[in-house]
């Protein structure tokens, strides 16, 4: 999957917004949104407020676990144990992207939270391909995944899906009734 | 708009029960097919009753929205949704279609061989789809090579000359109802079987072939 389709997954998070209109009750397909007051807080989807961020007339509230000293007890806490901690949301790298680009004047302190998250996420992806390694030395064939998030898989799995197949390909001899592309075309 | 919807969804006890779906769960049903179809080696089930109960909705939010004023704030946050979900839609059908393009002609073959009360795999449209690609490249490659080929190699078997869909691939999932003793099959001669419980909830990484059943009954959710 591209990145572009975790972060359309991502964009369906409800995040807080503090409209500056007012807007009846909206009927969605996909569920009820509103009735939108100035200075009343409401939870709407993160493309909703993106894109009311854009055309200012919302201001975001950050998510809770949007802040340096929360994330900094995740960075310690991510580089103190062996396995993958619990993130705050599964989406978090995908929320900091979308919220530092388009509200970063809503977020105390955009440019630490940046680098924190960022942090984070470099110490994970580094347990992911040792990880990796380990399941390729020992020619597994299940491995269980938890507290990873869905961008995290994404940035490896087609690549190392792939690598397993031509693996496992090459260590069967797959016979050449099947496997064998001879008509290719 | 919070009218449940009648949809009649074929289960995996081969009798089709009605479902009654908010159009939210319908939204999200698509969303599951679309992630399962994209991961999957090979085809799955067609949602054509998801997919046509997506299109309604969609059609009728259009037509609501040709008689809303331009220019309205709500007009434009509706346009985003339909946008939305049209593009799940469409990444859904298409990657259907890939699948049907790349495979032909086992998709074709376990349609004919499909016995009358198993569901099929293929919307009627996608059926109609695979049989004009099938015979569209059968007359291509008559055309191009092989008539002009001696007469005892004019023939050409489709089903062996075209891969299989890779059965034994991994895939990452994620479990949506507990499941009891899957057995992991070893890679290697020296290594033995075992199985693992999934829990509701966890990630894991497995062949497809193993969990393949739980795809289709919907326990287990591809990612």
């Amino acid at each position: 999957m591209e990145p572009a389709e975790v972060e359309f997954l991502a964009e369906k998070e409800p995040v807080t917004v503090i409209p500056n209109f007012s807007l009846d009750k909206i009927y969605l397909i996909g569920g009820d949104l509103g009735p939108f007051n100035p200075g009343l807080p409401m939870e709407v989807p993160l493309w909703l407020a993106v894109n009311l961020k854009q055309r200012q007339k919302c201001r975001i509230v950050p998510p809770e676990w949007m802040d340096v000293e929360k994330l900094e007890e995740i960075r310690e806490q991510e580089r103190r144990e062996d396995t993958f901690t619990p993130m705050p949301s599964p989406h978090y790298m995908e929320l900091t992207k979308l919220l530092l680009n388009h509200a970063s004047d809503n977020i105390p302190k955009a440019d630490e939270i940046r680098t924190l998250v960022k942090d984070i996420w470099d110490t994970r992806l580094a347990k992911l391909r040792l990880s990796a390694d380990r399941f390729v030395r020992e020619q597994e064939t299940y491995a269980k995944l938890d507290n990873l998030t869905l961008m995290e898989i994404n940035t490896t799995a087609a690549f190392f899906t792939e690598s397993l197949n031509h693996m496992y390909k090459l260590r069967t001899n797959l016979q050449p009734s099947e496997g064998a592309e001879s008509q290719e075309y | 708009m919070a009218d449940e919807l009648e949809l009649f969804e074929q289960g995996s006890d081969a009798g089709s029960d009605e479902v009654l779906l908010t159009p939210a769960e319908l939204i999200h049903q698509l969303e599951e097919a679309w992630l399962n179809e994209k991961f999957a080696p090979d085809l799955l089930e067609s949602k054509s009753e998801i997919v046509e109960c997506v299109i309604e909705q969609l059609s009728h939010m259009e037509e609501n929205l040709q008689r809303a004023k331009k220019g309205d704030l709500k007009v434009s946050i509706h346009r985003m949704e339909i946008d939305r979900i049209r593009y799940v839609l469409s990444s859904y059908l298409r990657s259907r279609l890939l699948k049907i393009e790349k495979f032909f002609p086992h998709v074709v073959e376990k349609e004919k061989l499909r016995a009358k009360e198993d569901p099929s795999a293929l919307s009627p449209e996608e059926f109609a789809f695979a049989k004009e690609y099938l015979e569209n490249t059968e007359m291509f490659l008559k055309n191009v090579t092989l008539k002009h080929m001696p007469p005892n190699l004019q023939s050409i078997d489709l089903l062996k000359s075209v891969p299989q869909p890779n059965l034994d691939s991994f895939v990452f999932l994620r479990v949506k109802e507990r499941q009891e003793n899957i057995l992991i099959e070893p890679e290697t001669d020296e290594q033995r079987e075992y199985t693992v419980d999934l829990e509701e909830g966890s990630q894991h990484l497995i062949r497809y072939k193993t969990i393949a059943p739980l795809v289709t009954s919907g326990a287990v959710q591809l990612i």
